[in-house]
């Protein structure tokens, strides 16, 4: 049985219609006119216990609604969510104990209180024993070091404290589902890769994780499978590995001549080759298909013809496949 | 899998109750953190009403009573109202919020936590002038209530009226700032003209009012049985009989504010979509 199963799920929004302006606004009071807007629309979801699911797509695609009503905040307009078999919306207070939730822009911290008193506030809240807090708490110490501001005021933190004491508030229940949405957004490097490493550690322990982030970083870091939307529709839905191995078909050298780089002689030169300039006129950049030419001999027939100074090899990322996807370029 | 859906129990009166009072304890503690902000806001509360008290004096001192209201009958009509709005700041100064947290989407994380919303909303702060306005309307209860000659027999009718007067307060507070769940801005205005409403109307006899506003303040929105009710019982301007309306207008209150609040999470869409 999957813990979390999403079916048909649609959420549609009513907006006023109305022209721009004050004679627009003016004309709304008296006759209102409102349009749909369809967010998330028709996605079908199924997350089995243990899996870390990666949840991307462009601005406005319908990422942090999905989560909304997968978490019970809305009612679908269509469809049906269950987690672990309940309707999250329906049985909000059943499910808030099973699920963890951390919204990166904003903060669940109680803002004129003390970090370790908004913990508490949530360990009472969820009725987490004395020695599960003990215990949690020091591991979130260890990993994301709250100890340092623990007695601080939630509104003197900087974005990196206010992150790591939101995790620990979204974890301190021990939830088997935790959604995510935008955890590092904001953060600097370090900040970053220690989230990371925490979020790993997470999904090694065995919870469920849904995650949503602008940072593909995060995705190939932390997650297993993603699923992309786009317009409230999903556009792919498979292992990150797969979809690597599906759409990563090229692998490109780039190289640094001695001279003046020619890229129409190139190409004419090397035709089975895709040739493009590069930052500087003695640089050129060389894609070809990694199922046609293996690497050795591709750099092989290079060098030897090309003599080049430098060369580097680049692997297209997962963040261009994605790119390709949202474009509309690629489909599953 | 078995663990994953072993059934967990739904929070109770009595979690709901604990909840409630750590949250608030949590906020007077963080309180006692900042005294010069404590103490230059507990002032506050009473200057304010250090007006009221000094209208009262200076009317009564040219008038000998008000529609058959005499000065400490009025003093107990206002010190009554004084701590039951007082008392709002400290019991559910989050639920002014509401139309903020509405606004920017800050609800979303109180539906995801094992409590109701109402609750984690009104623990949200706490209004340190309350402690400033329950402390004077105190004072000028008691003030009122000697010079009424109401002695100490009434004193358990006086306590279920303030506790009456309390939670009445507080569920029209709460179900008029839940009017912004439908119409959305920053400011609690339906919740600020009931208070406004209350300040100055409320604080005097309702026999001044036509029966139109006596039906209202009575039945529609009980605001009277906050505080004119109980006075008027004690001082023997209304039978004891109407006693019994208090707490039954509590809790009508209190069901109302919790349904409204209820029905306007139903239609609450978030932010940023």
């Amino acid at each position: 049985m999957p813990i979390l199963e999403a079916r048909s799920l649609t959420k549609t929004f009513r907006r006023p219609d109305k022209a721009s302006g004050f004679k627009g606004a003016l004309k709304h009071l008296a006759q209102r006119k409102y349009k749909n807007y369809t967010a998330v629309d028709g996605i079908d979801l199924t997350v089995e216990a243990g899996e870390s699911v990666a949840y991307v797509g462009p601005n406005g695609a319908g990422k942090s609604t999905t989560v909304k009503l997968l978490t019970g905040i809305l009612k679908p307009t269509e469809g049906t969510v269950r987690v672990m078999g309940r309707d999250p919306h329906t049985e909000r207070i059943a499910n808030a104990h099973d699920i963890g939730v951390l919204f990166g822009q904003r903060t669940q911290l109680w803002w004129d209180l003390p970090v370790e008193e908004s913990l508490k506030l949530l360990k009472h809240m969820y009725g987490v024993s004395d020695a599960d807090y003990k215990a949690r708490i020091a591991k979130f110490d260890e990993l994301l070091d709250l100890g340092e501001f623990m007695p601080a005021l939630a509104r003197t933190l900087s974005l990196g404290q206010r992150m790591r004491a939101d995790l620990a508030c979204a974890l301190i229940h021990d939830p088997k589902m935790v959604y995510l949405d935008e955890p590092t957004i904001g953060l600097d490097i370090s900040v970053k890769d220690r989230l990371r490493a925490f979020l790993r550690e997470l999904v090694d322990d065995g919870t469920t994780l849904l995650l949503t982030s602008h940072d593909l970083a995060d995705i190939e870091e932390v997650c297993e499978r993603i699923v992309v939307i786009d317009k409230g529709k999903v556009a792919y839905d498979g292992p990150i590995a797969q979809l690597k191995a599906h759409y990563i078909t090229t692998k490109a050298v780039n190289l640094h001549l001695e001279g003046p780089a020619d890229v129409p002689a190139l190409t004419e030169k090397f035709p089975d080759f895709a040739w493009a300039a590069g930052a500087s006129p003695s640089e050129v950049t060389v894609t070809y298909e990694s199922a046609r030419f293996s690497t050795a001999e591709v750099l092989g027939s290079l060098t030897a013809r090309l003599s080049p100074r430098d060369l580097s090899l680049s692997e297209p990322s997962i963040e261009d496949v994605i790119r390709r996807l949202y474009a509309g370029e690629l489909t599953q | 899998m078995a663990d994953l859906l072993a059934p967990r129990r739904p929070a109770g009166a009595r979690h709901v109750g604990a909840v409630y009072t750590r949250a608030i304890v949590a906020q007077i503690r963080s309180i006692t953190e900042y005294p010069a902000d404590f103490w230059v806001m507990a002032s506050a509360g009473v200057m304010w009403n250090v007006l009221q008290f000094a209208f009262l004096t200076v009317l009564f001192a040219t008038v000998p009573d008000v529609a058959g209201w005499r000065y400490h009958e009025m003093l107990m009509l206002s010190g009554l109202f004084t701590v039951a709005s007082g008392s709002t700041a400290l019991l559910c100064d989050g639920v002014w919020s509401t139309g903020q947290m509405v606004l920017k989407g800050e609800i979303d994380y109180r539906i995801t936590r094992p409590a109701p919303v109402v609750v984690q909303v009104a623990t949200t702060h706490i209004g340190m002038q309350g402690f400033g306005e329950v402390a004077f309307g105190l004072v000028m209860l008691a003030y009122g209530w000697i010079g009424a000659g109401l002695g100490l027999a009434p004193v358990p009718i006086g306590l279920l009226a303030i506790a009456c007067a309390v939670t009445i307060e507080c569920a029209l507070v709460t179900l008029f700032c839940a009017v912004n769940f439908w119409i959305k801005g920053p400011m609690s205005n339906f919740a600020f003209m009931l208070i406004d409403l209350q300040s100055n109307a409320m604080v005097l006899p309702l026999g001044l009012f036509p029966i139109g506003v006596r039906l209202l303040t009575m039945f529609v929105i009980p605001v009277a049985f906050v505080n004119f009710v109980p006075v008027a019982v004690l001082t023997g301007h209304l039978s004891a009989a109407w006693l019994v309306g208090t707490p039954l207008a509590a809790l009508a209150c209190v069901l109302a504010a919790l349904g409204v609040y209820r029905l306007g999470l139903r239609s609450y869409d978030s932010s940023g979509h």
